[in-house]
């Protein structure tokens, strides 16, 4: 029998893996930016505040922009070492130089406030911004990738540097008759690899080794504005013609 | 003579001995083997009373033979532990063997049960020798030591031993009503002189979402 390793706070790994699934940050009378309920265990006088309330304010307008979402973090603050975990996925740190990177916003565990936090164009992603460290979750651990890739999205954890990801499909396997029967009730066989995200480009593209995704993590509403992808106003929503077939007509390629 | 097959599996070695088991969690065994359940987990009619009563309840099975019997439940990582004639309190859900000469029983912890959605009790291993306990994802072990107190999250608690006291922490205030709260607002202080049991992942509990 191999004795398990007892930690205790001098023996704590400082801004550092505990084990794959556990993270150890360190605090010394500074703060970190945490997901709700993802602290499990913490030596020393640490105190969690929701944010906006009224102490964290100036905090809030340099480091986080999604008002809508503020309800989801929490303000650590104090000194000691808490451990962060979340549902037994792996979890790792990474760290940001004067970078940009974009992340599945329930993947997103922690991050130090000396970046900012910004909702991303991409509807349920988040983007950090500047120089600091933070703690990503993923089921099964990280790959990093550099484009030109195509990856599926479920497989996708986040992406660093490059542009925004597009939709690629097959399209030769997806439309015509036969495409659209095949879609439509499975005959003939799909193989659920028909679609993916395309990134072109220099930069990294995060992805995690499994296709289970984390539970999703609202990233805040976008204002109202026409324009604004996930807003309202949108062009192309308007109701279609009587006669028209629409989707299914694109489908079968008539 | 428990060891990890793995670190999901657990293997006991039976040399005409016996170890008591949750009901269900055999995987494999080479050998002769006989298993027997015990109800109320083998703690007598009181024992089954006091299970039923406190909803702490442990179905435990005795198995006993020649060979190597394999235990697993739910592809949870297991963790052994020696005992010395100390106590190890664990949650019922989380103990998955121990040695037939360890003595269970039923404790109540008072208000953090009521928090971490476990009941108010929780179930005592004493005596000397191996016991094998579950949680979801490798666990990490924390030692407490006057100098050194240790808070933990009611969900991520699976066990401890030694001489803790256990008191419970709540940091609810107006802005936890209105909706505003940090999600850690109740924790579970451990002070004294032992280890604590915590697994990188939260159970649903009453407490763990305010």
């Amino acid at each position: 029998m191999s004795t398990p390793v007892v930690l205790d706070p001098t023996t704590l790994p400082s801004d550092d893996n505990v084990n794959s699934y556990t993270f150890c940050v360190e605090l010394k009378g500074s703060r970190w930016f945490l997901q709700k309920g993802k602290m499990i265990a913490y030596y020393g006088q640490i105190q969690f505040d929701g944010i906006g309330h009224g102490r964290f304010e100036r905090l809030v307008r340099s480091s986080f922009h999604s008002p809508l979402h503020a309800s989801d973090w929490v303000v650590a603050e104090g000194s000691g070492k808490m451990l962060l975990a979340d549902r037994a996925f792996d979890v790792n740190s990474f760290d940001l130089e004067d970078g940009n990177l974009t992340i599945r916003s329930g993947n997103l565990l922690a991050y130090q406030p000396t970046m900012a936090l910004k909702q991303s164009i991409v509807p349920g992603f988040v983007t950090l911004i500047g120089t600091g460290k933070f703690v990503a979750a993923s089921n099964g651990p990280v790959v990093f990738m550099e484009p030109p890739l195509r990856v599926d999205p479920q497989a996708l954890v986040g992406w660093a540097d490059c542009p925004s990801p597009c939709h690629h499909y097959d399209h030769g396997y997806m439309t015509g008759v036969m495409g659209g029967i095949r879609s439509l009730t499975g005959i003939g066989g799909t193989s659920g690899e028909e679609h993916q995200f395309e990134f072109v480009g220099a930069g990294t593209v995060l992805l995690q080794s499994s296709e289970a995704l984390m539970a999703e993590q609202a990233a805040g509403a976008v204002p109202n504005e026409p324009g604004v992808p996930g807003g309202g106003g949108q062009p192309g929503s308007a109701p279609r013609m009587p006669g028209q077939l629409g989707d299914l007509q694109r489908r079968f390629g008539w | 003579m428990f060891r990890l097959q793995g670190s999901k599996t657990l293997a006991v070695d039976l040399t005409g001995d016996a170890v008591r088991a949750k009901n269900g969690s055999m995987v494999a065994y080479d050998g002769r083997m006989s298993f027997k359940k015990m109800s109320g987990g083998g703690e007598g009619i009181r024992g089954m009373v006091t299970r039923r009563l406190t909803g702490e309840q442990l179905t435990v099975m005795e198995v006993s033979g020649q060979g190597t019997c394999y235990f697993a439940d739910r592809a949870s990582e297991i963790n052994l532990v020696a005992l010395h004639g100390d106590t190890l309190y664990v949650e019922a859900s989380n103990l998955l063997a121990t040695d037939a000469g360890l003595r269970t029983g039923t404790t109540f912890t008072g208000l953090r049960g009521g928090a971490s959605g476990n009941g108010l009790f929780t179930t005592t291993v004493e005596g000397t020798g191996q016991a094998a306990i579950m949680s979801d994802g490798t666990a990490v072990l924390l030692r407490v030591s006057p100098r050194y107190p240790l808070m933990v999250d009611p969900g991520a608690y699976i066990a401890h031993q030694g001489r803790l006291q256990q008191s419970f922490q709540a940091g609810v205030n107006f802005r936890t009503l209105m909706g505003e709260g940090s999600g850690e607002a109740f924790q579970i202080r451990f002070e004294g002189e032992g280890l604590v049991y915590v697994q990188p992942s939260e159970r649903n509990t009453v407490g763990g979402d305010v």
